[in-house]
């Protein structure tokens, strides 16, 4: 039962708060997380983009993050920010996606400050992803490896929303076309601009966008007003 | 490492007025300072009576402003504000802005705003602009660059072309005036050392030289208007033309470091704007050589850019480059002619020298090819073919250099069928309009356009004055031109479906000839053939053949519109290809259209597509089986 669940993740917040050091992730765990009951037009969330070396959380690294606030239908641009960690590991040929390069990295900052730079954004807020389960995977990782306490977040991932926008309605087929789920494709549905990819703060811009315009048309769609419990993946 | 910098927002300001006037450094910290919120189709951004403290700029999708009265003011895709009236003038807002699209729009903060205006001039004006011309819709209603947009772009130092003529202090007056004669310009200024102290004009010689009787051996000290005001490099066509007229003078001296680099006139000024081409007509008409002639018609790109960017009609563009064109085949064909004289040709027999198709129309686009034709005169003496050919042989390579290439249908004069007698060409358009042939008609059809240049104009009218009263008998001869008028079915497939969902799937171009602006070419053909009307642009065949009743009104006016807006999207093209240094063509690529832009070029493609199928019932097809 949803409600039950929601009770056990505050539950679960404050208990790991309390087993968290002092810090930036004990912090987070101590600000309450926004209500299922939230209405999108004032819910607050933090798109995430994160440039990592693979997909594998229990070897690969995480090279690059990007954030952008979004509060209600709004993208705050001023609260855009974008950190390069410090990797003594070589990039290697992941290089020829995200452009990142050895030497960008060497002059990054250190991986556990840059974990709390995001923490410290992320508090009060829902994790907003296009595919969020990578980036809640490998921030909860990084959140072990670096406090021993786990990421605790609720989550909107755009993917998803992307495949009910898709699979559900009038017209709706019932498997989406091969690629059509993408953060390009998905956002070329809308009309939104097209923009160089794999960049993580434009791709988090990216994502916010498609987030604006996929609660602008579910909320079209729906006769309740649209709440974070429509919308969440976690 | 750490860094908060938007790219892509700061790269599409850049490509936006009034942002792109900014410092880059100021443009580059805006993106902070901004929102981004998404609008559903039909919201409303602003509303009548509502508080509004944004300003809003379209990233993608289009907007649509309305006055209180519901009177349209604009409608523009990326790249349109709105928002301004109201944060100059004060809430409530007096319009409502809607989404006609789904558009994500930035919002800039009214605070923001009022310092950007604050410190720079360029960026407030651009909005002044906006608010004295929003009464008037752009024709296409597609793009938001204000008119007079290059007069704020251009600077001063790009406008003072040439070097300052100047004299030291204390010449004498005759000295300089001889200066000024001998460089062929109104004014000079007067240096002491490196320093500009003074400037004097024709009017100072006239009024305090030659009225007054003064000796013109005195030093020009004592004429010359001392300390002028002066134009720094760096200000905008716009701002010298603002000090000119406040100060009523007519020459403005360029400074850079203290240093004058120039002198820009009002006349300069005036070239500036839509009155370029006439400049570089003129300009063609003075060459004493065709590689003089082909370097002046090279400018002729630059200026079709500037034109679009003032937003010049599309009929209005393309007579310009008609004009042109005309002034170089013009200027070639008499260097010809003196040249062949030099070598012992003897004078010109009687002939007239005439261009046919789109430059006939005055319809000529950049990169058009070459079409034209010789009417010899009947009583022309023997051993005139021998000179036309002489003659045509090398216009044709002469245009050639000048950057038009050959007909690829050989439609020139240098081909011998098309350089005859005029008996000659009554018997052929005889034939064509009475005993036709599909496919003679199809080469043909170019010469019922056609217009003359050079030479015996009377010879061109003896010609058309019998293919215009033949014409209308030719039933055979008009349902072929009609078959071949309907033949290039306008793309409406490219079209089909084409909403925002499915805009990824088309990786194909649009050709906005075939169906486009050539099928309404031929559309109007046929109707003033049919109909024995004179008139050779496609605008006038349109609107006469409304007036005679060959098709209403409506739809003439419809026509006229489509073609204005196709020729209007294939010229934005053509100018970003020629930016891009590229040779201009009519494929556009759906990338490069918005989708307000779509949208109306469906509408004109159906305009085009339901005239085709009233011209169709008109001239059925059991005519020509």
């Amino acid at each position: 039962m949803i409600f039950g669940r929601v009770r056990s993740l505050e539950r679960q917040r404050t208990a790991a708060a309390d087993k968290t050091p002092p810090g930036p992730l004990r912090d987070y765990l101590l600000t309450p997380l926004p209500e299922p009951s939230t209405p999108v037009e004032s819910l607050p969330l933090l798109a995430i983009d994160i440039e990592t070396t693979g997909l594998d959380t229990s070897r690969d690294h995480v090279l690059a993050i990007g954030w952008i606030p979004v509060d209600g239908e709004v993208i705050d641009l001023a609260g855009a920010r974008r950190v390069v960690l410090r990797a003594d590991a070589e990039v290697g040929q992941s290089a020829t996606i995200h452009g990142l390069t050895d030497d960008d990295l060497a002059e990054g900052v250190p991986p556990v400050e840059a974990l709390g730079e995001v923490l410290q954004a992320l508090a009060g807020r829902v994790l907003l992803a296009h595919h969020a389960s990578i980036e809640t995977d490998f921030l909860a990782a990084a959140c072990r490896r670096a406090f021993g306490v786990p990421l605790l977040t609720t989550s909107v991932d755009t993917l998803a929303l992307q495949h009910r926008l898709v699979t559900e309605g009038v017209g709706a087929v019932a498997e989406p076309r091969p690629g059509a789920l993408r953060l390009w494709a998905a956002r070329e549905r809308y009309g939104l601009p097209r923009y160089r990819a794999h960049e993580p703060l434009t791709d988090a811009l990216a994502c916010a966008e498609l987030y604006l315009a996929q609660t602008a048309e579910l909320s079209l769609r729906s006769r309740k007003p649209l709440t974070l419990r429509a919308v969440r993946s976690t | 490492m750490a860094d908060t910098e938007l790219a892509e927002v700061a790269d599409f300001l850049s490509r936006h007025a009034p942002f792109d006037a900014l410092p880059e450094s100021v443009r580059r910290s805006l993106p902070r300072r901004m929102t981004s919120r998404y609008y559903r189709r039909g919201s409303h951004l602003m509303a009548v009576g509502r508080d509004s403290d944004d300003l809003y700029l379209v990233r993608s999708g289009a907007i649509e402003i309305r006055d209180a009265d519901g009177g349209l003011v604009r409608q523009g895709a990326e790249g349109t504000t709105a928002g301004s009236t109201t944060l100059v003038g004060g809430n409530p807002s007096r319009f409502d802005v809607v989404a006609m699209e789904d558009t994500l729009a930035l919002h800039l903060p009214a605070a923001v705003f009022h310092e950007l205006s604050g410190a720079y001039p360029r960026f407030a004006d651009h909005f002044d602009m906006e608010r004295t011309d929003r009464l008037r819709p752009t024709a296409t209603g597609t793009r938001s660059t204000g008119h007079g947009e290059a007069i704020l772009r251009v600077s001063a130092r790009e406008v003072a072309r040439r070097e300052p003529v100047t004299v030291p202090l204390g010449a004498a007056i005759a000295e300089a005036a001889q200066e000024m004669t001998a460089e062929g310009v109104s004014s000079l200024l007067v240096l002491d050392g490196e320093r500009l102290v003074g400037i004097l004009t024709d009017r100072d010689l006239r009024r305090r030289v030659v009225a007054e009787g003064l000796d013109p051996a005195r030093p020009v000290d004592e004429v010359m208007t001392p300390d002028p005001l002066v134009a720094d490099a760096d200000a905008s066509a716009l701002e010298l033309l603002l000090t000119m007229t406040q100060a009523n003078i007519h020459h403005l001296p360029v400074v850079e470091g203290g240093r004058p680099i120039g002198m820009v006139t009002t006349t300069d000024l005036m070239r500036l704007e839509r009155v370029s081409a006439v400049y570089v007509a003129g300009d063609v008409a003075k060459q004493t050589d065709v590689a003089g002639v082909a370097a002046v018609a090279a400018r002729l790109p630059r200026i079709v850019d500037q034109l679009v960017e003032q937003e010049v009609s599309a009929g209005d563009i393309t007579r310009m480059v008609t004009a042109v064109g005309d002034a170089v085949e013009r200027r070639i064909i008499a260097l010809v002619e003196a040249e062949l004289e030099a070598e012992g040709w003897g004078p010109a027999p009687s002939y007239c020298w005439m261009v046919l198709g789109s430059k006939a129309r005055h319809e000529q686009a950049l990169g058009s090819d070459q079409d034209h034709a010789v009417i010899v005169a009947d009583d022309a003496p023997e051993g005139a073919e021998e000179y036309v050919a002489a003659l045509a042989e090398r216009v044709v390579t002469g245009l050639e250099t000048a950057g038009y290439p050959r007909c690829d249908g050989d439609v020139m004069a240098s081909n011998p069928r098309w350089r005859q007698r005029l008996s000659g060409w009554r018997r052929e358009f005889r034939q064509w309009i009475e005993q036709p042939v599909s496919d003679a008609v199809l080469t043909a059809s170019i010469f019922f356009d056609s217009r003359p240049l050079a030479g015996d104009r009377g010879l061109h009218e003896a010609l058309t004055a019998e293919v215009t009263a033949r014409a209308p008998q030719g039933t055979l001869f008009l349902a072929h031109l009609a078959k071949q008028a309907v033949l290039n079915e306008p793309p409406l497939g490219f079209f089909r479906g084409f909403v925002l969902a499915k805009a990824g799937e088309h990786k194909d171009t649009l050709d906005l000839k075939r169906g486009g602006i050539g099928a309404i070419v031929d559309l109007a053909r046929v109707h003033a053939l049919g109909n024995g009307l004179a008139s050779v642009s496609t605008r006038s065949r349109l609107l006469a053949a409304g007036r005679c009743g060959a098709m209403s009104e409506t739809t003439a006016g419809s026509l006229v519109h489509a073609l204005e807006l196709i020729s209007q999207v294939r010229l934005e093209h053509q100018a970003r290809q020629t930016r891009a240094g590229l040779t201009p063509d009519s494929r556009i690529s759906p990338d490069e259209l918005t989708a307000l832009e779509q949208r109306s070029l469906r509408a004109a493609f159906q305009t085009v597509r339901r005239a085709q199928q009233a011209l169709a019932q008109r001239y059925p097809a059991q005519h020509y089986s």
